[in-house]
């Protein structure tokens, strides 16, 4: 059976002055109607990216997706024309952004705004697309729709933006909705009451989810599978339950060690992920995150970790990720000073 | 996600506990959100909100006031001011006609070839508000298509169209308006043609930097993303958010444009006699300047309110125009 998307190998490319960025490097997942998958990452992993380069909407001439291929229900994205890739975006595949103040046009009304994907994917006619508008509006919980409908994004609360936003990219009943980080602008309470509604919303009809992110805790909530990026690359990719309770990359040990818990009473100082992202033009030799890496070995600075499968449904690229007493948690090596004083 | 209470890495946040439980408690109505709890105001339109912004500010409403009296006088011209005050061309040799004070019979007194200063001043006008219009007009038509073309597509044609701009700017401005009437020989035609042409790099640097940093909106993003073709994202999103700043910059530029004609008309490079332009009467009056002041004056006058009501008018548009602005 063809998966809804299938991604394979997705290399993009970024020419600067500077050099070339690999801000996506052979990233491949696979995705089913009604399911979430959350790509998680620092910023600059690459995770928008991986995203934009799905809808092509990476800017040419700088940004250039150079490998790979974008399965929509078996026909490659990457090699349709322009029109069949118009006729794809907001349609059947539709995205909703990270800040709700600044994605809404603000010389069109809203109702407007939600119904152009209408008038554009389905030939409806202004009235038409107007009431659909209100209907949506309705649907993503904006009180008294039809006055809202009528309003200017302007006269929107951010909470509110998010949920037209949330309509907007629903209008078309798209097969997949790539949400790229959809409430990091948000208050921490708009942001639940906003994840309640993508879930609902997925209840109802059914459609799939790229939920891209850098908190976790969303992750958690509403993810069936989870990919981790770290410098372009998947380093960790399989079911939430397997990526959140067996863990198999240092840098997914890291990521769940520098959040917050609230479920245990400890005093202690968060922990971080020593040192810094490194830059994309010059990516570390062998695992790109040997020099963060509190367990790095000699050999890691020299070969490229595979994606390699640790159990069903879960991969890691790390070198050490099929020996069962590297874990989270695990001491430290005796060499282990090498690689985390960097 | 069910069993959430048994994995505690996997809610570390706290709100969406307290806020998820509640809000799936309640379904589909969601609370409301603060935003909905206002007032509503009766939804306007965006063009509608702008006039409401225009109509408070005093000094606009001055400004369109002047502008609407002179067009008017200017328009109805032919048929008031003949039969009043006397044809603007009707020299008359009569002895003590020329250089009249203002009287009733002149309100503005006659120049030396005893014509009709007021009659001169409202003809004036019809030659200042056209010049002005159809430079700017010109300048309009070429600016905005390069400017557009060069802020949308950047690259090489946006490095070739600033260059050339670049060129315009190199030159001093009244000089190569002279140096363009010059070659293209003055007539009432050229000025408004080289006083146009003049006026494009303005106008494209303008529209281009609207047209990049609209370009780099999420919205931009968010209409490509909804599958939207080129040119409507250049014509139903770009173009109604880059075009405030060119309402006004034009409606300034018309008073630019007004001043130029009759800086090159006083230099004789303009509209050339007998026709009556504001540049020409001051030229023709300037040794007479203390002999005969109101031959100076009301010229001078005329030229210095027009153009300051099209720079207020210009600046009410651009706080009526700005979105953001909270009434």
């Amino acid at each position: 059976m063809t998966s809804l998307l299938e991604v394979n190998g997705l290399t993009t490319h970024f020419t600067t002055r500077d050099g070339i960025v690999k801000a996506v490097d052979g990233v491949s997942f696979r995705l089913d109607s009604g399911k979430t998958l959350a790509v998680v990452g620092e910023s600059g992993s690459g995770k928008s990216v991986t995203a934009l380069s799905i809808m092509r909407l990476v800017q040419e001439p700088q940004g250039k997706t150079v490998a790979g291929e974008v399965l929509f229900k078996g026909t490659d994205v990457l090699k349709m024309n322009e029109r069949e890739v118009r006729d794809l975006r907001g349609d059947r595949v539709a995205m909703i952004f990270q800040d709700p103040m600044t994605s809404l046009n603000p010389v069109f009304k809203v109702g407007r705004q939600i119904g152009e994907s209408l008038m554009l994917h389905k030939g409806m006619s202004r009235k038409q697309s107007f009431e659909r508008a209100v209907e949506l509006l309705d649907m993503v919980g904006i009180p008294h729709p039809r006055e809202r409908a009528g309003d200017y994004p302007h006269q929107f609360s951010g909470g509110m933006r998010q949920r037209a936003m949330i309509a907007m990219a629903l209008a078309c009943d798209p097969d997949i909705l790539i949400a790229d980080e959809p409430t990091t602008a948000l208050d921490v309470t708009i942001q639940a009451q906003i994840l309640e509604l993508m879930m609902e919303i997925q209840e109802r009809t059914g459609t799939a989810i790229i939920m891209i992110t850098h908190d976790l805790g969303v992750v958690a909530d509403m993810a069936d599978d989870v990919m981790v990026m770290y410098a372009g690359k998947q380093v960790e990719y399989g079911s939430a339950d397997e990526v959140f309770y067996r863990p198999r990359h240092p840098y997914t040990w890291g990521l769940l060690d520098s959040l917050p818990r609230h479920d245990i009473d400890e005093k202690g100082a968060l922990q971080p992920i020593t040192g810094q992202p490194p830059s994309l033009i010059d990516v570390p030799s062998g695992c790109s995150f040997h020099p963060r890496c509190r367990y790095a070995q000699p050999v890691c600075s020299a070969e490229v970790p595979p994606l390699a499968e640790v159990s069903d449904r879960h991969c890691a690229a790390c070198l050490f990720a099929a020996d069962p007493e590297f874990v989270r948690g695990a001491p430290l090596p005796v060499a282990a000073g090498e690689g985390g004083a960097r | 996600m069910s069993a959430g209470d048994e994995r505690p890495t996997r809610r570390p946040n706290g709100a969406t506990d307290v806020e998820g439980h509640e809000t799936r408690n309640e379904g589909t109505t969601l609370p409301t959100l603060p935003g909905g709890l206002h007032a509503h105001a009766k939804s306007r339109t965006l063009w509608g909100d702008a006039l409401r912004r225009l109509r408070k500010n005093r000094l606009a409403i001055v400004g369109l006031i002047w502008i609407t009296v002179v067009l008017l006088m200017a328009v109805t011209a032919d048929l008031w001011v003949p039969p009043t005050f006397g044809d603007p061309l009707a020299v008359n040799t009569t002895p003590g006609a020329n250089l009249q004070p203002p009287s009733l019979e002149h309100p503005f007194g006659t120049d030396k070839l005893g014509r009709d200063v007021f009659s001169r001043v409202v003809y004036g006008a019809r030659v200042s508000l056209t010049v002005g219009v159809l430079a700017v007009s010109i300048s309009l038509a070429i600016g905005l298509l390069l400017g557009a073309l060069s802020g949308y597509y950047g690259g090489f044609i946006d490095s070739l169209v600033m260059r050339s701009a670049d060129v315009f700017f190199a030159f001093p401005y009244i000089l190569f308006a002279i140096a363009l009437i010059a070659v293209l020989g003055p007539s009432y035609r050229n000025v408004f043609i080289a006083i146009g042409i003049l006026g494009w790099p303005s106008i494209a640097r303008v529209f281009r930097s609207s047209i990049l940093s609209v370009k780099e909106t999420e919205y931009v993003d968010a209409a490509r993303a909804m599958g939207a073709s080129d040119l409507r994202i250049m014509f139903r999103h770009i173009m109604p958010n880059a075009i405030a700043p060119i309402i006004v910059y034009g409606t300034m530029s018309i008073g630019g444009a007004i001043i130029t004609e009759a800086a090159l008309s006083f230099l004789g490079m303009g509209v050339q006699p007998p026709t009556p332009s504001w540049g020409l009467m001051l030229s023709d009056a300037k040794s007479l300047m203390f002999g005969a002041p109101w031959l100076t004056i009301w010229p001078g006058f005329a030229i210095l309110t027009t153009v300051l009501a099209f720079v207020l008018m210009g600046d009410g548009l651009r706080d009526a125009l700005d979105v953001k602005m909270k009434d």
